[in-house]
């Protein structure tokens, strides 16, 4: 692995995160991934929304807007939309993504953005001090579950393969290496891309770490990543639990079909196929 | 002193009513006419109402046709054309005495009366003889129309290609047969023609017809604005699909989002990005994207959100006009957040007030909600085209500098004002200015990297909770306002008629022409106005309009809603007690309704200055 040639973190800013916390390591990693990929801090957005791990774009010192609570993905699609040339990430907890915001992710996937969005589950609302989570576990009682679970808890990656988004993958924050590596794929893959990260919370553990210490395993090197009922079954599988990347396939992006769409329009209204001036388009309303 | 009078002044002024079922095509029959007037020498402005559904309901479209510029849909109406009995019954009571009537025998029973003139027109048996169905009424009625008022049948025909071509040789060549029935039908009447309007005239190019909606699509694309991000949402829909279509030519992104939390995020984004933004909407969109707004407002990214205006609260009535959203524009949302809500008065001021919005956003790195309704959305008029030679693009602009209100022959286009290189040196995104601007980078500008979060921040746009700091970053941003509010001191002064008189109106948004009528009626009768109509509802230009309710002795606030949300504001700022008309009917004032109410003021008045003696 290459050190990271450029420094990613801002300087005398340091995370509020609790010590043990798994954002620590997931942080870490998306460092040496931008390391790796050699991005430049100012040709990458990291939009997040809001949680401990919304804070992830505080840390960098790339340009980050920390928005409202949900939204992260939305207004990651708003950033890349208009300014391809940059790097979009968008960084969220399980909060953030499966509860307030989860009804923005099938509408990314249908666009197919071309961003990578980092779901980091603790499965408990952690910054708002230990609420239920859309991903708390029926055995652990939180403090607006005071006398046992209410509702049942929900399996993210199968939802994220339902929708179809073109690239899926599990991580587990004690496995820095592969964490990486996937990150990395990710950012490098076209199109929209989710890591749905394992990261303890150390004050409200309802997801221990020792609960990734055990029963975790990488995917199997020949799993046919564009197979989706193959990667399903890796997706349900309990024991043991997967890590590294069950889904891949190459789609149109929006931005693609934009440009499509552009051109096709220009054939039909411009005669040379050139960008129409306001003054000729005000012509179509004499 | 300024008087009407001159104005007013004209030898054709009428107005045309078409009233009938929703999927009737009554309107699509209006909007074929009155884009062929708008072609002639004569100004056109229309009124639609149509109901909810896709079909079913009570629908019309109101033409008004003059020699001079036109200010408001008029009052009563010289002609009607009904399609049914329920048209009929709503619509007779608005005909003029002396007014001429056609209806459908097969579908409609007349009351018999001696006031107006009464043509029975077998739209339905026509229709029927050419189409085999009762479709096609509504091309009959356009010939009928066409014939009657000496309006080109070959410029009608080829509207007619334009719009219904798709649907194949056969359904045009009925339509033609339709409209050459309903024009044949005039002679064989015998009916005398009222107006010729088509004179051969050579017709000005300079004049384009469209409706408010689309004024402000073409403003924003006039500004600049390179990217939209919308949800369908009645009755702002057409901004959003004309920026559709038109977008991609420019150059721009165009995208349909899953909702207008989702919509006001993306474009949230994109302005973050660097680009210039726009959002169309109505009531119950704005109200789903206040949290977003006040993160606007938060890290201070410019914004431009368009609300067209519907009869609330919630549902409501969706393609019904109100102007109701006034408080919330102003006041909803959680915390002390600056924004710009602008009122255009007229479809051409939609154009210059949605470039002025941009203008503005980007100055000033805040969102502008331009409130709209229903009534100046879906108007069409002729508008006189821009002199696009005069457009200036302002690149070098310092902070705080003026900006004039943009018009047809001066049109400066203002973007957001970037970090020097020795800024980059220790960027402050958030420096705590003089006029609590402070530049904004954009991503890809090396050394301008910088964190734009919804918490509190210092300048460098550190999150940080200390009180002192909270303080400085609240006064920062909402010193910006105390700028605007003096720039637009500087602004021509909004206000018209008598300077001395002793009665003043103010009105906002889109009523402004009726009550520019009213006034003319007032002062026929000797009454004397002094009329405010502010393009700038927040903040206001205080020290202008102080000067208006100078000397005034009874000052009428007109708007359209129940609750007096102007007049509230009015009230609050400047410690006035304001006649306040209201209504609250789903359909803009006429100027009668206005003047009744001046009347009754000047009444009073009179009386009062007797008393006084």
């Amino acid at each position: 692995m290459k050190t990271p040639s450029l420094n990613y973190k801002k300087a005398n800013i340091k995370p509020v995160w609790c010590p043990g916390c798994g954002d620590y390591a997931v942080f870490s990693a998306l460092q040496k991934s931008f390391g790796e990929l050699e991005l430049k801090p100012e040709e990458t957005v990291i939009v997040s929304g809001i949680g401990c791990s919304g804070r992830v774009s505080h840390y960098f010192n790339t340009y980050s807007l920390h928005g409202t609570h949900g939204r992260a993905v939305p207004t990651a699609t708003g950033v890349k939309t208009v300014r391809p040339d940059l790097t979009v990430l968008c960084v969220g907890g399980d909060g953030d993504g499966l509860s307030i915001g989860g009804g923005h992710i099938a509408p990314a996937a249908r666009k197919n953005i071309d961003i990578t969005y980092l779901l980091l589950d603790n499965s408990i609302y952690g910054l708002t001090k230990g609420q239920v989570s859309p991903t708390t576990p029926e055995t652990y009682t939180t403090r607006t579950t005071p006398y046992g679970t209410l509702e049942e808890n929900i399996e993210a990656l199968p939802i994220f393969l339902a929708y179809d988004i073109s690239f899926v993958a599990r991580v587990n924050a004690l496995n820095m290496k592969q964490m990486v590596s996937v990150i990395t794929a990710a950012i490098r893959h076209k199109g929209m891309s989710i890591v749905y990260i394992m990261s303890p919370c150390v004050t409200y553990p309802a997801m221990p770490w020792n609960s990734l210490k055990e029963g975790w395993e990488e995917i199997p090197e020949d799993h046919p990543r564009d197979d989706k009922m193959k990667s399903l079954e890796l997706a349900y599988c309990k024991s043991p639990l997967y890590t590294g990347i069950f889904y891949d396939v190459e789609r149109p992006t929006i931005g693609e079909r934009l440009d499509q769409a552009k051109e096709r329009g220009l054939k039909k209204n411009s005669k040379e196929g050139d960008l129409l001036t306001v003054e000729t388009i005000l012509k179509d309303f004499y | 002193m300024e008087s009407l009078l001159k104005d007013f002044k004209s030898n054709v002024d009428f107005i045309i009513r078409i009233a009938g079922e929703g999927g009737e095509g009554v309107i699509s029959c209006g909007e074929l006419f009155a884009s062929v007037v708008a072609r002639t020498e004569y100004h056109v402005f229309t009124f639609i109402t149509y109901p909810a559904e896709m079909r079913g309901g009570y629908s019309m479209i109101q033409i008004r046709v003059r020699d001079f510029t036109i200010y408001s849909l008029g009052s009563k109406v010289d002609y009607l054309v009904v399609f049914n009995q329920d048209a009929y019954d709503r619509s007779i009571a608005d005909l003029k005495k002396g007014g001429v009537l056609f209806y459908d025998p097969e579908t409609v029973t007349v009351k018999e009366s001696d006031d107006i003139v009464s043509y029975d027109i077998p739209l339905t048996k026509i229709a029927k003889e050419i189409t085999g169905g009762t479709l096609g009424k509504n091309v009959v009625a356009l010939g009928l129309l066409g014939n009657l008022f000496g309006v080109s049948i070959d410029a009608l025909k080829k509207l007619i290609s334009d719009r219904y071509g798709k649907k194949g040789e056969a359904v045009t060549e009925k339509n033609y047969q339709a409209l050459d029935a309903g024009s044949r039908f005039v002679e064989e009447k015998k009916i005398e023609s009222f107006y010729r309007l088509s004179t051969g005239k050579e017709v000005s190019q300079n004049y384009m017809f469209l409706s408010g909606n689309q004024a402000v699509a073409m403003g924003a694309l006039a500004a600049g604005c390179r990217f939209v991000a919308g949800y369908p949402l009645t009755p702002s829909t057409s901004i959003f699909e004309t920026l559709h279509k038109y977008m991609p030519l420019v150059g721009g992104r165009a995208i349909q989002m899953e909702d207008e939390i989702a919509a006001i995020s993306a474009i949230i984004g994109a302005s973050f990005a660097g680009e210039k933004v726009i959002t169309p909407t109505s009531g119950p969109g704005l109200q789903l994207m206040a949290e977003q707004i006040s993160l606007a407002s938060m890290i201070e990214v410019p914004l431009v959100i368009i609300d067209v205006q519907r009869g609330g609260p919630s549902t409501g009535l969706p393609t019904k006009t109100e102007q109701s959203d006034l408080k919330f524009a102003i006041y909803g949302g959680a915390g002390e957040a600056p924004k710009i809500i602008l009122a255009p008065t007229s479809v051409e001021d939609t154009f210059y007030q949605t470039i002025r919005a941009f203008n503005l956003a980007e100055q000033y790195q805040l969102p502008v909600i331009m409130l709209l309704d229903q009534s100046i959305g879906y108007r069409k008029a002729t508008v006189k085209l821009p002199d696009f030679s005069k457009i200036r693009q302002m690149n070098h602009v310092k902070k705080g500098d003026f900006i004039k209100i943009p018009q047809a022959h001066l049109i400066d286009i203002y973007d957001r004002i970037e970090p020097d290189e020795e800024e980059l040196k220790d960027y402050k995104r958030y420096e705590d200015t003089k006029d609590g601007v402070s530049s904004i980078a954009r991503p890809g500008i090396p050394g301008g990297q910088y964190l734009a979060t919804g918490l509190e921040h210092d300048e460098y746009g550190y999150s940080t909770q200390l009180p002192d700091n909270h303080l400085k970053m609240s006064k920062k941003r909402l010193r910006k306002l105390q700028t605007i509010s003096r720039s637009f001191e500087k602004n021509p002064i909004e206000f018209y008629g008598y300077h001395y008189a002793k009665i003043g109106i103010i009105g906002w948004g889109s009523t402004e022409g009726a009550i520019r009528e009213a006034r003319y009626l007032a002062e026929k009768e000797g009454i004397k106005i002094r009329h405010l109509h502010p393009h700038t509802i927040s903040p206001l230009p205080e020290r202008q309009i102080s000067r208006f309710l100078l000397g005034l002795k009874f000052l009428i606030v007109a708007e359209e809603n129940l609750t007096g949300q102007f007049a509230h504001f009015i009230k609050a700022k400047f410690g006035v007690r304001p006649i306040e008309i209201h209504k609250c009917e789903g359909t803009p004032f006429t100027p009668d309704e206005i003047y009744r109410s001046i009347k009754k003021v000047a009444r009073i008045s009179d009386e009062d200055t007797i008393t006084q003696l």
